[in-house]
């Protein structure tokens, strides 16, 4: 389905949508920053102008400002017998760059908060409404990155790269025009090292990345080891494999190892190396200084001035190629979101309907197979079934029964020309699809617990469920007696921060889950496998006597929990077999009749 | 029973000395290397803290004479200096880089070792996430610990030592201004490290919920979808991401305060050294160079204070990693070989095959009673059972009665509270750990293969097997067709802990690693997870292939494995309740396993007939 133009056609447009709300926060951090700027630069004035005018004699230009502060502190000649006030002057101009650090900081951290919680809200809230197809064609780990380190990396760009870019470029500036006001020719020896310093940095930053990479990579490696080491530790044992296992991680580790150092030996020939250009910088500005001092070029306050202001930018500096180079990774990480952000969510037809739904359903000639797949699922199914009746379905592994009932509730879109699938006559693709799932209530082959308690995950249907609903569809689901066993009974945390269940613990959960919310239509996909037969047997029974009048659809490859149903389907490859009930089918000598044997012979029943 | 979780408090509690003294038999090979990079650490801060004394001799003697002569040999000098500390520079960061990863890299082969020896209990009580957090985490951290925090005390202590040595020397009444304010220092930056840990644990929990979450709705998406609980579980997100951002700005409130508020006391610290400096130097009693060097420290020192602290709270905060890997290493195995065990048959990493006598398949429980490590009721009591050569024995009951007991016995992961199990009428304390595992093959209901190839995962018992060894075994399972089906054959990956298979593929190639491995006494233990018919028939009968003239213990799921079992064991509630042979246990009509398998079949033949 990619039809339609992208939501966000490009890389800014993405950017743009993320910094609503934090933009301004941005702008006023940026401001701060300037006042920070300048500020830091205003120290080296004083210090120049107490040397020259109160401790030398030295005439020179004074700017605006410095004269308005000589004035209003009472004029050159009352500092000179009082040189606390220039103390003062400096105090004061500190509390001053104090303060606007504080805001600048607090401005930037809002901004960047408030950014990348609207990044993770936004992704959150489309992968919530992007199709299941999509989710099933995409890897889960991949998306968790994206939504996790990509977001990182791109909350870095704007909220600390760009902005210490900015800053850093507003530095230089306001240092090399106070440079410059000093002498020219100083201001040359300082600079011309600032290309050379950036280039350097940048170029290695670029190059040191990949290696980085790859000892993430290795690092990878060696923990998945240790990981596998760790959940088959049975095997390594029941096998005598510790030697093995043994030489296999050191021998990684060796290399893992090597790989860090090579690493660390690069990182410390460019730090040390960059060291040294900064220090021949300093020095340079050093041993020039004195001879234009000497030679009188320069006063002594301005050379001392000066070795502040080259000290001051020579970190920055350094920072810069390193910035720029951090920044290219980013374009990267913002593609990456974007191609989730245009991923199209699912959605209803214009004139979608809300009819009833406890009325007879027919599956016509369903036919499905995936997109990029070529070949069928499902071939031409078609079966009915009378409102308030069991439909049991039986079929194997890749038989297409779990897709057949996704198809029904819409969690693959069952094309145009494949067939219809109709609810009291309504075809399923005109009703809405909430409301069509609200009403279905299916439960899962493989079960999923919410980091919830017990009672939050049963009642998660509903918001006002009462503690009588939850341990009714507990009762009903033979769960209530095991969860009144636990410590913290229906208050036990569970999923994926919390205690752990057992699979039959977790799938009768499941169907108390879907209990809770009393859909006209129920769908067990399954959804006992892990259930002993006895407890099969009382869940089914209570479910007869207390879930009647709905609809019900059970799949299982259990004959044992499908033979009760009003009418049984055999599935295989896609196809309908064979139908009818347990006695026809038996007679039938098919399918149905083979797995039975298999089955009441001992070959896959379970006794425990 | 639900299994408990290992949720562990991270409080530290102080260790003598940061727990460096435990850690001492891994850093004593890198002490040569620990020394040299201290003694260059204090060199690179000595040239570092003279720095501005070159400035103040370039005033004194050449701008305030009026004179350059000489001033060639002082660039030489100064550029003599930055040469040797960039020599100094890279060998030391190349050290540390060196000490770091040793020692990170000792820690993880000891930690990981010692996991090979250690008995199953310690894995029941701790949970695979928790155990790898030590083996890669907790030494990376106390890696970096030993060598740059160590580093980063001696630079910036050095450093500060220097500085006020000079500072003390060239003008002792300027240099007690700055010391005064060093006390203030400390106290501020002491106030908000300590708040700004607690804040930033806060976040980083906070943080990897939302994680948690991202990952909640992304594996939970199916179900999501059919609750059509999308709202709800969105509106739980943002309530998590504003928590995040108001806890993160107050952290930022906290620490622009900080950093304002260090850089405005060196700025108090310039203000000073310009008044008092400023009132010395007119009066003639100090020179401009001097007052210089101090405008310069009095801008410097502070860092290198701030530095060390928060050195220093970092170091605390590793105490609990240290901790956690110093009980890891210190935990002793429950199953342990005594010495003249080890002396004859060698140790895990060490065997003494030569010793190794055969094994024949005899097992016997004599007297034994048995209780878990972490439990107190006993599971077994004066139990007896003589299992000669090539008997099957089934072990039957419902889940969590606990089957698993008797197999864990066998296979010596546990050892009897009292009493004592024979392997061919011998103790098996008797023998090395590693000569019964090596004769035990092992079928687990979830099926563990390791990532690589399927060649690779085979031969995982029998290392020299031929291919045609393996697929001699392949077939004997009816498993070689699945890897005929495969692109590369033996050679194709499968994927890490073989999740490129179905369940019931990895089943049938755990089943041909258990013949390669050819073991005289076989474990199965039968999968309850949900494969289709067909596939059941084909692990069914590989399961009887197997089992065919070996002493095998099967926890059994199946009526035909239990059917055909020469000894059926029934398990209720931990305890051992009715033996015997299918035929004799089914004439106890009304008996537990009567019960047991009869109630299907019932089931099954009311409504077939």
């Amino acid at each position: 389905m990619k039809n339609t133009k992208e939501k966000f056609p490009t890389k800014t447009s993405l950017v743009l949508f993320y910094l609503k709300g934090s933009v301004h926060f941005f702008l006023l951090g940026v401001i701060f920053s300037i006042g920070v700027a300048f500020l830091d630069m205003v120290n080296p004035k004083i210090i120049q102008y107490t040397v020259d005018y109160l401790l030398g004699d030295a005439e020179s230009e004074m700017p605006v400002y410095m004269q308005i502060i000589v004035n209003l502190s009472g004029g050159k000649e009352y500092l000179k017998t009082h040189i606390f006030v220039i103390a003062l002057i400096v105090f004061a101009i500190a509390f001053l760059c104090a303060c606007f650090r504080y805001f600048n900081k607090l401005f930037n951290s809002m901004a960047a908060e408030k950014l990348i919680c609207r990044m993770r809200d936004v992704l959150f809230e489309h992968i919530c409404h992007l199709p299941f197809a999509w989710h099933s064609e995409n890897h889960t780990g991949d998306i968790i990155q994206r939504c996790t380190s990509d977001v990182e990396t791109i909350k870095m760009f704007l909220s600390e790269q760009i902005t210490s870019l900015f800053r850093i470029m507003i530095m230089l500036i306001l240092a090399v025009n106070f440079m410059l006001q000093i002498d020219l020719k100083l201001s040359i020896v300082s600079l011309v090292f600032i290309p050379l310093i950036v280039l350097y940095s940048f170029f290695f930053h670029n190059k040191i990345g990949r290696a980085f990479e790859n000892a993430d990579i290795e690092e990878g490696k060696l923990s998945a080891i240790a990981q596998e080491n760790l959940t088959g530790v049975r095997v390594v044992r029941a096998f005598g494999r510790e030697k093995f296992e043994r030489e296999r991680f050191e021998t990684k580790n060796k290399e893992y190892t090597k790989m860090w150092i090579r690493l660390m030996r690069l990182l410390a020939a460019f730090w040390t190396s960059n060291d040294m250009i900064s220090g021949m910088q300093g020095m340079a500005v050093v041993v020039m200084g004195t001879i234009f001092c000497v030679q009188g070029n320069i006063t002594v306050g301005e050379f001392i001035a000066f070795v502040s202001y080259n000290a001051m930018i020579s970190w920055p500096v350094r920072m810069l190629g390193r910035v720029i180079s951090d920044m290219s990774k980013a374009g990267v990480s913002i593609d990456r979101l974007r191609y989730i952000m245009n991923s199209e969510e699912e959605n209803d037809k214009e004139n979608a309907i809300t009819p009833p739904l406890d009325k007879d359903i027919e599956f016509r000639n369903v036919s499905f197979s995936f997109e990029n797949g070529n070949t069928e699922i499902l071939k031409k199914v078609s079966f009915k079934i009378k409102a308030g009746e069991t439909l049991g379905v039986l079929g194997g592994t890749g038989s297409g029964k779990s897709t057949l009932m996704y198809l029904f509730d819409r969690l693959y879109n069952l094309p145009e020309d494949g067939g219809s699938i109709t609810v009291g006559g309504v075809d399923i693709r005109d009703i809405k699809m909430h409301y069509l799932r609200k009403n279905i209530g299916l439960v899962l082959q493989e079960p999923f617990l919410f980091s919830r308690t017990l009672y939050e995950n049963i009642g998660i249907t509903k918001k006002s469920a009462k503690m009588e609903d939850i341990r009714k569809a507990a009762k009903m689901a033979s769960l209530d007696e095991t969860i009144r066993n636990f410590d913290e009974g229906y208050d036990t945390f569970v999923g994926e921060r919390g205690v752990t269940l057992s699979g039959g613990q977790k799938q009768r959960t499941a169907i108390a889950q879907m209990l809770v919310s009393e859909p006209p239509i129920m769908i067990f996909d399954d959804s006992l496998s892990a259930v002993d037969t006895e407890t099969d047997a009382k869940i089914r029974a209570a479910l007869d006597k207390n879930a009647g009048q709905a609809t019900t659809i059970i799949i299982s490859h259990r004959i044992t929990t499908l033979m009760h149903a009003d009418h049984i389907i055999v599935l295989s490859h896609g196809e309908l077999v064979e139908e009818g009930k347990h006695e026809e089918l038996l007679d039938k000598n098919g399918l149905y009749r083979r797995i039975y044997d298999i089955q009441i012979q001992g070959g896959g029943e379970d006794i425990a | 029973m639900p299994e408990k979780i290992n949720l562990k408090q991270t409080k530290a509690t102080r260790l003598p000395l940061f727990g460096l003294p435990r850690l001492f038999p891994f850093l004593k090979p890198y002490i040569p290397k620990i020394l040299t990079m201290i003694f260059l650490a204090c060199m690179v801060s000595l040239i570092d803290s003279s720095i501005p004394l070159f400035n103040r001799y370039a005033l004194n003697n050449y701008i305030a004479k009026g004179t350059v002569k000489g001033i060639g040999y002082f660039a030489l000098l100064y550029a003599g200096m930055l040469l040797v500390k960039l020599a100094m520079d890279f060998t030391s960061a190349n050290m540390v880089g060196e000490i770091e990863m040793s020692i990170d890299r000792d820690l993880r082969n000891a930690a990981f070792n010692h996991l090979q020896e250690l008995s199953f209990s310690y894995f029941n009580q701790n949970n695979v996430g928790y155990i790898h957090a030590r083996v890669m985490s907790d030494t990376g951290k106390i890696g970096v610990m030993c060598a740059w925090r160590m580093m980063d005390i001696v630079w910036n202590g050095s450093y500060v030592l220097f500085v006020l040595i000079v500072m003390v020397t060239i003008n002792l009444r300027l240099a007690l201004y700055i010391l005064a304010l060093i006390p203030i220092a400390v106290v501020l930056v002491i106030f908000f490290q300590k708040r700004l840990i607690v804040l930033n644990r806060q976040i980083r929990e906070l943080n990897s919920a939302i994680t948690g979450n991202f990952n909640e709705g992304i594996t939970g998406a199916k179900a999501i979808k059919t609750l059509v609980v999308e709202d709800k579980i969105q509106h739980d997100f943002t309530e998590d991401t504003e928590k995040y951002r108001k806890n993160a700005v107050h952290a930022t409130h906290f620490s622009a305060l900080f950093t304002s508020s260090v850089t405005m006391l060196s700025s108090c610290a310039l203000a000073l050294v310009l008044w008092r400096g400023g009132v010395l130097t007119m009066e003639g009693v100090m020179e401009i160079g001097t007052l210089s060097v101090f405008l310069s420290y009095s801008l410097g020192i502070l860092e290198p204070i701030q530095n060390i602290i928060v050195t220093f709270s970092e170091l605390i905060a590793v105490q609990v990693n240290v901790e956690r890997f110093i009980k890891l290493i210190e935990t002793e195995s429950d199953v342990a070989d005594s010495p003249e065990v080890i002396a004859k048959y060698g140790d895990t990493f060490n065997p003494k095959k030569e010793n190794w006598e055969e094994l024949y398949g005899d097992v016997e429980f004599k007297d034994v009673s048995f209780h878990y490590p972490d439990g107190t009721e006993y599971v077994l009591e004066h139990f007896n059972l003589k299992v000669p050569q090539g008997t099957n024995v089934a072990i039957v009951g419902e889940t969590g009665a606990g089957k698993s007991t008797l197999v864990n016995l066998v296979c010596r992961f546990f050892e009897p509270t009292s009493g004592e199990v024979l392997i061919d009428g011998r103790n098996a304390k008797e023998r090395s750990q590693l000569w019964l595992h090596s004769n035990i093959g092992y079928v687990l209901q979830t099926p563990h293969l390791f990532s690589g190839s399927v060649r690779d995962n085979l031969r995982y018992g029998n290392p020299d097997a031929t291919d045609e060894e393996i697929w001699n075994a392949l077939r004997l399972v009816s498993a070689d067709k699945i890897v005929e089906r495969m692109e590369e054959g033996l050679d194709s990956d499968v994927g890490e802990g073989g999740d490129m298979l179905s369940t019931g593929e990895k089943q049938l190639l755990s089943f041909a690693r258990a013949i390669l491995a050819n073991p005289r006494i076989l474990v199965l233990d039968e999968a309850t997870s949900s494969i289709d018919t067909v596939t059941e028939k084909a692990i069914q009968d590989a399961i009887s292939v197997v089992i065919k003239g070996r002493t095998s213990f099967m926890i059994a799921h199946r009526l035909s494995t239990v059917v055909d079992a020469d000894i059926i064991l029934v398990v209720k509630d931990g305890k051992i309740i009715e033996r015997g042979k299918h035929k004799e246990l089914m004439k106890n009509i009304g008996g537990y396993y009567h019960q047991l398998f009869s109630r299907q079949f019932e089931e099954m033949e009311a409504k077939a007939i």
